[in-house]
């Protein structure tokens, strides 16, 4: 015969051994996947990265470091495209965050329709962006809009071809790229600002600080902070930008505006690449991306906290 | 003074309405033009709005051999759905187990869920996931993709039901225990139905998420073009080689794929909201 304390003891372990066993059957599908659709492929491609292989069998070769030794020391379209994703990122970023964050200053004032300005500034984040890629490439074509207001407005004396010239398709991939996500960030420097205070803004009034000093000396270092992320996420999502121009330019002209993800993709995924590529060589490129994209965000963190150190 | 202050406001408003404009005016733009006749969209690109609208793209898209507008839809329609109930299936219990659950190795498959988030090798990783997925004979299908979606880890939507669930009080869980509820019961009876906001906020998300999806779905239905969705077929016109002749049938297609997302906005606002800034709490 149990004691009515052992019979409790019992009780309260089977209850615990079956919330355990519920927690983990809640979670198998998805520790599953993570095993199945995300651990072992990479594990795949880490082993691959040091073969020479097509997908064919009697192709397949192991070939050592040789596909790192070529991708580092040689392949200098993979490098130039590391170029082409910094370039869009240094264009891009610096329009894109102050933008938002002047924007969410204005609307951080007494105004009216606060919520509809809100609301329009995010709707183009909302869409896909291989659409916005559709809609930017059919106005920037040479027969489209854009083409044709510039003519009227007697800025250009013949159509222009935007896909043509490097600097021309940038322009329009970090018009696109900051139309598609500004609102996003105006969100994000609102959520920042509406964190402040009021009553340091006060203080600032009665000294008699300018507005344009209140936002340097108060403003700015308060969101500091929130910023770092706002930043970061920025950068993060810049450098793996990719949708965006294989359905704008598609690289056009010939290659020379595809970012770091987008050139993997028109490389080494079928539907976009060509037969018969060596397989082994795309991974040992895509290790070695996502260790610089890594390496990126380590950086970036340990950095903007040594700022803070300094301020 | 007060003129000044007046001019200041009044500047205000014109740069908050000039930005406006621009954020809306590539969407207005691609819908008016959809109603464009072919011709005029050749010769008159600089016309905004159409001279004589016309639904003959849409009539056109609709009954083209190789552009199946409809069978896009569906497939569209189909996979968003799917994906959404998925989404709230997967993240819910998730964000119940990780706020709520005491198991040994939590903070272990907490940090791996989340370290996915940074960690990718990227898109070479498709020639593995197609093996493995053939060994059930789903590669190369859209429903292959379904299968992956049931399997994957959106681990934004499981933070925001998390943290979602850690507000609401921890009594209730203990009122429940002690009327016998089990662990799964508890979830399913006491705390699911008090999740609503949150979880609006998940479907509205998945479901603009997948409905959006290019890179995926282009890949999977790359072998079976009945199976493209609307995202996919409309961007595979582009790249087809007869994209200047095909403008009006890509701009009624681009159309078509705006209108879901733009009435999920349209209704969904503050959810679409919320999310981000739930998201940007979390940093």
């Amino acid at each position: 015969m149990k004691t009515v304390k052992e019979r409790g003891n019992t009780a309260i372990k089977s209850r615990r051994r079956s919330e355990i066993i519920s927690c983990y059957l809640m979670l198998s599908t998805q520790i599953v996947g993570v095993l199945v659709f995300t651990l072992i492929p990479m594990l795949w491609a880490a082993q691959k990265a040091f073969f020479h292989y097509t997908g064919a069998p009697s192709e397949t070769r192991f070939v050592g470091l040789e596909n790192f030794a070529r991708l580092l020391s040689e392949d200098k379209v993979y490098w130039g495209t590391w170029l082409t994703t910094l370039k869009f990122a240094f264009f891009k970023l610096p329009i894109e965050l102050p933008l938002a964050l002047f924007l969410a200053v204005l609307l951080e004032k007494k105004i009216k329709g606060k919520g509809i300005f809100r609301a329009i500034y995010y709707l183009p984040n909302i869409i896909s962006v291989a659409i916005v890629g559709l809609i930017f490439s059919n106005m920037f074509d040479y027969f489209g809009l854009i083409n044709a207001w510039l003519v009227k407005l007697k800025l250009i004396t013949e159509e222009i071809s935007w896909f043509s010239s490097t600097g021309r398709a940038m322009t329009v991939l970090v018009t696109a790229s900051v139309w598609s996500t500004f609102g996003i960030n105006v969100l994000y420097f609102i959520a920042a600002l509406s964190n402040v205070p009021k009553d340091v803004y006060e203080a600032a009034k009665i000294d008699g600080a300018s507005s344009f000093v209140t936002f340097f000396r108060i403003t700015l270092p308060m969101i500091a902070p929130v910023m770092q992320t706002i930043l970061l996420l920025s950068i993060n999502g810049t450098l793996h930008v990719n949708e965006e121009i294989l359905v704008t330019t598609g690289g056009a002209p010939s290659g020379t505006t595809f970012s770091v993800m987008a050139y993997q993709v028109s490389k080494f995924v079928p539907g976009f690449a060509g037969d018969n590529v060596n397989i082994g060589y795309g991974c040992a490129m895509a290790i070695i991306t996502s260790v610089i994209m890594c390496a990126v965000a380590i950086a970036y963190s340990k950095i903007s906290s040594k700022l803070q150190n300094i301020y | 003074m007060k003129i000044e202050k007046k001019a200041a406001r009044f500047l205000t408003y014109f740069i908050l309405t000039a930005v406006a404009a621009i954020a809306l005016f590539p969407i207005i733009y691609v819908i008016s033009a959809s109603f464009k006749s072919n011709s005029e969209i050749m010769v008159h690109p600089e016309h905004l709005f159409p001279v004589e609208p016309t639904l003959d793209n849409y009539k056109q898209a609709w009954n083209s051999g190789n552009f199946q507008i409809g069978n896009m839809l569906w497939n569209s329609l189909y996979y968003s759905v799917i994906c959404v109930v998925i989404t709230m299936i997967t993240s819910s219990m998730g964000g119940y187990v990780f706020s709520r659950g005491d198991f040994p190795g939590k903070k272990i498959v907490f940090a791996v869920f989340s370290s996915l988030m940074f960690v990718s090798i990227g898109s070479i990783t498709i020639y593995p996931l197609f093996d493995i997925l053939d060994i059930f004979g789903l590669a190369h299908s859209l429903w292959g993709l379904i299968v992956m979606k049931m399997f994957g880890v959106s681990i934004i939507n499981v933070y925001l039901v998390r943290s979602y669930v850690n507000t609401l009080p921890k009594a209730l869980d203990e009122a429940a225990k002690i009327d016998g509820c089990s662990f799964f019961g508890t979830f399913a009876r006491i705390v699911l139905p008090l999740t609503k906001p949150i979880m609006a906020t998940v479907g509205i998300l998945a479901f603009q998420g997948s409905w959006n999806e290019y890179l995926l779905p282009t890949i999977f239905t790359l072998t079976r073009p009945e199976q493209r969705t609307l995202i996919v077929g409309v961007v595979a016109l582009k790249n087809s080689g007869h994209a200047a002749a095909s403008w009006n049938l890509m701009l009624a297609g681009t159309t078509v794929a705006l209108i879901p997302v733009l009435l999920a906005y349209a209704v969904g606002n503050k959810y679409f909201v919320s999310g981000i800034a739930a998201g940007a709490v979390k940093g």
